[in-house]
């Protein structure tokens, strides 16, 4: 029964977003903390994982969103600056580190609202 | 350990790495015209050499690449040559009165004094950030 509460898929939704937005402050920290590492290659959300993400959050699939793993890799696609073969470029990273935060924030937001809609249910009481 | 704030190991290896980094480029900086070291010989510029704690090769043969941490493999000495000042009044000129001196350009330690400090700072917003979001959390559920 209480489950069910717990399982409609903006709540999940938001979960799985709260998961792969933490695995991202790890990938981009990792990135700022190697911008002066030679041969370092910056590290990302993988392509798959987002597009999984997103098929997942827009056909509302509580399975699929429940399942779901965040994971990283190697953004093939970011270019050395320099001749040593670094791929970070810090403004790039700290703007979507940014980014990332504010995201977080709504997200935090949008599952405490979730919570306070199930106990205004309960208790009739919007505080 | 409860790790609350997330990434908290590669933010503070790399802020190490910078301060040391930071630490060996004023070396240079005081040490700019010592013409006698305890060896005798003029003072050498030092260069600091990162490296990654664990590297990428699971990356490349398709695993999930690890979170790395940057820490300082070695403290280099430069071998470029030195200048040579022409002061016959030095003690430690040689007999055509020419003085070794250090190998430091400080012009070259200043920008990389700049890039090092930027890079700390940048780590530092890494951690605010993750801070910040750990309070988030912290919050879900209340009001």
């Amino acid at each position: 029964m209480i489950e069910a509460l717990f399982n409609q898929p903006s709540y999940l939704g938001a979960k799985r977003m709260l998961d792969a937005l933490a695995v991202r402050h790890e990938a981009l920290a990792a990135n700022v903390a190697n911008a002066e590492t030679p041969h370092y290659k910056r590290i990302d959300l993988a392509p798959s994982f987002r597009a999984e993400l997103q098929s997942a959050l827009a056909s509302r699939d509580a399975a699929s969103l429940s399942t779901l793993q965040p994971r990283v890799s190697v953004d093939a696609s970011a270019l050395p600056l320099n001749r040593d073969g670094n791929t970070v470029n810090l403004e790039h990273e700290l703007v979507e580190l940014g980014q990332n935060t504010l995201q977080h924030t709504v997200e935090t937001q949008m599952v405490s609202a979730a919570l306070a809609k199930l106990r205004l249910a309960i208790t009739g009481k919007a505080a | 350990m409860l790790n609350i704030i997330p990434s908290l190991a590669s933010t503070t290896a790399a802020l190490d790495a910078e301060s040391t980094r930071l630490e060996v480029i004023s070396q240079n900086i005081a040490n700019a015209n010592t013409t006698r070291g305890p060896d005798g010989r003029p003072y050498q510029r030092q260069e600091v050499v990162f490296e990654n704690a664990l590297q990428q090769a699971k990356a490349a043969n398709g695993a999930a690449p690890g979170l790395v941490a940057p820490q300082v493999a070695s403290i280099q000495k430069d071998p470029r040559p030195g200048r040579s000042v022409y002061q016959p009044g030095h003690p430690d000129a040689d007999a055509n009165g020419m003085v070794q001196f250090p190998n430091v350009d400080i012009y070259e330690e200043m920008a990389d004094m700049i890039v090092a400090s930027r890079t700390y700072e940048a780590n530092l917003a890494v951690l605010k950030n993750g801070r910040s979001m750990a309070l988030q959390d912290l919050s879900i559920g209340k009001h």
